[in-house]
């Protein structure tokens, strides 16, 4: 992240923690998509999901992050105010521009009596080579930010330091922009 | 209408080049055949208007064939394919009643200057 | 003419028809006296000077030059194979080798053949000298006016151009031609000249017959390659080129074989994998919707693309031969090297397998080869001592074995000291203290372990460890398995199983709780169901008895760790790998289907069961379970 140029974070939600990581490694947002299960793996692992063909290891953000489990899934009727979205089990490409996040309303997709509620960001790890899902609660906005305007602090409540890159502000609250690679590197074998 | 070729030579690679220089220009390869016996056999199926014939193949011999081919038509038009250093074996595939040659590395025009010359 | 569209083309003849002379230099080897392999020498390397020649590929074409030279003359003489010939020529193969994939790679200037080609242009010379005067040699100086008795026609002198390649052949031609209109005589040099290499294109004939001198000047010009024709004094200036013919029109399909990229291959398969998921997801639909219209169409996409991707797996399907060509020169240089004498021999060539398990083959093979020719093959003192004959026997052999292959290596060497193995086992903590023999299953696992082969273990233990981590690693990844089996004194074989194709397998779908798992047909016997009072216990571990055979079980409910209870009889999947078996036991079989592998990033601690994962109709991911790490 260089001081001086502007970068585009993708700001997300995790129980409590509002997150962020450079839009350029996030390669879709996709509606929570059930996974299969692997036998063996750890819980903070869903399981594989198919996106379109491609079998994708999906990671539960809220046990990564050490935050509490999401709300139970909401029962059928709307939530306060927001527009229930239609939701096809294996939904179509979003682009991360337009994909989520859209005013404040959270997007609820997926969960049609399925578990949990949410969305499923799919970042590039490893410099590009790899690609995994990461569930989160919602997504919240597209941000470009100037250099200048993160902090490096890594020092804060809830969250294990070492995967803190840097410290933003949007409207007045604080986000964390998170180390994707320290985060789920050491959740893959090898 | 154009003319009709059969190409023979044991290496696909030669097969393909020669093929794609006679295609290229307006004629029509309608076989191709590995060792010399397969050429002789195709010869006689296909009845083309040229055949170009590498001297070494296995099985049957260029030469072999050309004699064959003659026995049978002593109207063929065979054009001999030569590597150099085949001086000799050349001038037994003349003897033998092959129309002309031309000698590898192929050049397209050179290729094609004896096509013409051989289908007169 | 764009070249580099052959160069892939030209680079997979040359490998073959190098590959080829390794085995006939070995044939040759074997039966010195027997001539045959050179003429397959000789037109192999002839083969590949022309294709090099054509690419452009001067240093390749000047060493394949030399050595069919060399070639040519060994077989004129009918020679024996001596073994300095021999070396020579494996080094010339060797060379041309190098050279081609250099040429190719764009680096040719690194090839450096200098002393290889000395060496054979001084063999050639002297096998040469023995013959010399056997052939005419030239005669150099200018076109030789005629003399002696004169006799009746025209003097016609040619000159061939100067770059016109095979001059002699021209002028042969131009003879022949000119003897359309009458009778040649005088012709100098004389014709047998002209079989020499360095005719230098000048030669003179007299003419019978009536034929206007045009029409002469126009028959000789007709051979081509002519620069001047003097018929009767009367000098003409070369006429203009003969235009090429028009290229007009375009060629039919024509049925030619070609060589595709294996990339293309795999870019073909992975979509016809895609095709595979959706027409599933069809089928799903067109169950759902009963419209016999639907129906109709989703039987019509099913059967078009079976077919298709019976095509494509076909397409990919290489005969082994295109690995196992390469192991009788390396078991032979080996054999050398360690002063063994080895009969190598190699059965089912011709079986088939996917080109992408084959690229995988290679170093596996080397290893066990090489283990066979070290470790296993005694010295021939030895092998005397022991009442053997002096030369020991390898033999590579592929077997088609329902939806596998088979591949062994045998020897009829040693064999592998179980004792030595088994005290340094217990040793090293690898087997139980108590342990009083080895099987050959365990024996393998214990070889098998990274870093079991030091130098101890090489010297004492036949050093049967090198390298059977490696192999047994590369095999287990591609899905199959290795089984090794030994007698002291006897010999040893190692057999290694390998699916027949990769992208695409028929599976059975077992169902465990609310999960399923896709298990390869490829080790599946037979499929049986049990109740849990007709298991007994065996060896300590829960098993049935299939037709007086124990067949131990393996609880995937448990394994895979699924929660819940168990029905109450259980449908056993009996797996069988070599000799051994096992009994899978699941809930449910919910059908047979063709699935797409596919891989994904495994996180740490994922059992070492699965071997990919596909994609069922209904979309959802499934694994594929490793019949490899079941049994």
């Amino acid at each position: 992240m260089s001081d001086a140029g502007v970068v585009r974070l993708l700001l997300f939600r995790v129980g409590n923690l509002l997150c962020a990581t450079e839009a350029e490694r996030v390669r879709e947002i996709l509606p929570r998509l059930e996974p299969t299960r692997i036998p063996g793996a750890p819980p903070v692992v869903a399981g594989i999901v198919n996106v379109r063909g491609t079998l994708v290891t999906v990671v539960e953000g809220w046990r990564a992050l050490r935050q509490a489990a999401p709300a139970p899934p909401l029962p059928p009727a709307p939530a306060s105010g927001s527009a229930p979205s239609p939701a096809p089990a294996p939904a179509p490409a979003s682009d991360p521009m337009t994909g989520g996040g859209a005013g404040g309303g959270g997007e609820r997709v997926g969960g049609e009596g399925g578990d949990v509620a949410g969305t499923t960001v799919l970042l590039e790890l490893d410099g590009g080579k790899k690609v995994l899902g990461f569930t989160v609660d919602e997504v919240v906005d597209l941000l470009s930010v100037g250099g200048e305007a993160l902090e490096r602090r890594q020092a804060l409540p809830g969250i294990d330091p070492t995967l803190v890159r840097a410290v933003g502000r949007r409207a007045g609250q604080l986000f964390v922009v998170l180390d994707t690679d320290a985060l789920l590197t050491p959740i893959l074998s090898s | 209408m154009s003319h009709t070729v059969l190409v023979c030579d044991d290496a696909i690679f030669m097969r393909t080049m020669i093929s794609d220089i006679l295609a290229q220009a307006g004629f029509e390869v309608v076989g191709e055949a590995e060792t010399g016996s397969q050429a002789v056999e195709k010869y006689r199926q296909l009845k083309p208007d040229l055949v170009t014939m590498d001297i070494v193949m296995p099985d049957m011999g260029g030469i072999d064939a050309v004699r064959e081919i003659v026995k049978q038509d002593p109207d063929a038009k065979i054009l001999m394919c030569s590597a150099m250093g085949q001086q000799a074996l050349v001038v037994e595939a003349i003897q033998a009643g092959a129309k002309d040659f031309v000698v590898k590395p192929f050049q397209p025009s050179r290729v094609l200057e004896a096509v013409q010359r051989v289908l007169g | 003419m764009d070249l580099s569209q052959y160069a892939e083309l030209f680079l997979a003849e040359s490998r073959e028809h190098l590959s080829a002379c390794n085995q006939l230099l070995l044939d040759w080897e074997r039966a010195p006296a027997n001539p045959a392999p050179v003429g397959g020498l000789f037109r192999a390397v002839h083969t590949v000077k022309g294709m090099a020649a054509t690419m452009g590929y001067a240093r390749v074409t000047d060493l394949a030059h030399r050595a069919e030279n060399l070639l040519d003359l060994v077989r004129r003489g009918a020679r024996p194979a001596t073994d300095d010939l021999l070396q020579l020529l494996f080094r010339a193969r060797d060379g041309l080798e190098h050279a081609v994939e250099l040429s190719v790679a764009g680096r040719e200037d690194e090839i450096d053949v200098a002393e290889v080609v000395a060496d054979l242009d001084g063999a050639a010379a002297a096998l040469a000298g023995v013959r010399s005067g056997a052939r005419p040699t030239a005669t150099p100086g200018p076109a030789p006016e005629v003399a002696g008795p004169i006799t009746p026609g025209r003097l016609v002198q040619v000159t061939l151009r100067a770059e016109a390649p095979l001059k002699g052949g021209r002028a042969v031609l131009a003879l022949k031609k000119a003897r359309s209109l009458g009778e040649i005589h005088d012709v100098t040099p004389p014709e047998v000249a002209f079989e020499a290499e360095d005719f230098d294109g000048r030669f003179s004939f007299r003419i019978g017959g009536a034929a206007a001198p045009g029409d002469i000047e126009r028959v000789v010009r007709s051979a081509g390659d002519v620069e001047h024709v003097t018929v009767g004094g009367e000098e003409r200036r070369p006429a203009p080129e003969a235009p090429g013919p028009s290229g007009a029109g375009t060629p039919d399909a024509r049925t030619r074989h070609i060589r595709v990229d294996l990339g293309r291959l795999d870019g073909l398969m992975d979509l016809i994998g895609e095709l595979v998921t959706v027409r599933g997801r069809l089928n799903e639909l067109a169950a759902e919707r009963r419209d016999p219209a639907i129906d109709d169409v989703a039987i019509q996409v099913s059967r078009l693309s079976s077919e298709l991707q019976a095509e494509i797996i076909q397409a990919r399907m290489t005969p082994v031969w295109q690995v196992f060509d390469r192991f009788p020169r390396l078991v032979r240089d080996l054999a050398r090297e360690l002063g063994k004498q080895v009969a190598f021999r190699v059965e089912g060539k011709e079986i088939e397998v996917d080109r992408a398990i084959l690229d995988e083959l290679g170093d596996p093979l080397l290893h066990l080869l090489r283990n066979a020719v070290d470790h296993g093959i005694e010295s021939p003192a030895d092998r005397k001592r022991r009442g053997k004959k002096p030369e020991g026997e390898i033999v590579l052999t592929a077997v088609r074995e329902r939806a596998s292959v088979a591949i062994s290596v045998r020897d009829d060497g040693r064999g592998i000291d179980r004792a030595k193995v088994l005290a340094r086992a217990k040793r090293e903590g690898i087997v139980d203290a108590h342990a009083e023999a080895l099987t050959d299953d365990q024996l393998l696992r214990v070889l098998a372990r990274p870093g079991f082969s030091t130098a101890e273990a090489v010297t004492s233990v036949s050093g049967r460890g090198v390298g059977i981590d490696v192999a047994m690693t590369r095999i287990r990844a591609l899905g199959g398995s290795l089984d090794i089996r030994t007698e002291a004194g006897k010999g040893t074989t190692f057999v290694m199983r390998l699916p027949v194709t990769l992208a695409i397998v028929r599976a059975l779908i077992a169902g465990v709780g609310p999960e399923r798992y896709a298990l390869p047909l490829t080790y599946v016997a037979e499929t049986v169901e049990f109740g849990v009072q007709a298991t007994t216990i065996v060896e300590g571990r829960e098993a049935i008895v299939l037709r007086d055979r124990v067949v131990p079980l393996v609880h995937l409910r448990r394994l895979l760790g699924v929660a819940g209870d168990p029905p109450a009889r259980w449908p056993i999947i009996v797996l069988e790998m070599g000799d051994r078996r096992s009994g899978i036991v699941v809930d449910g079989m919910l059908g047979q289907q063709e699935i797409v592998v596919k891989g994904f990033d495994a996180p740490r601690g994922t059992l070492p069961v699965f071997s990919g994962a596909t994609i069922m109709g209904d979309g959802m991911p499934a694994l594929i379970l490793d019949a490899g790490g079941l049994v």
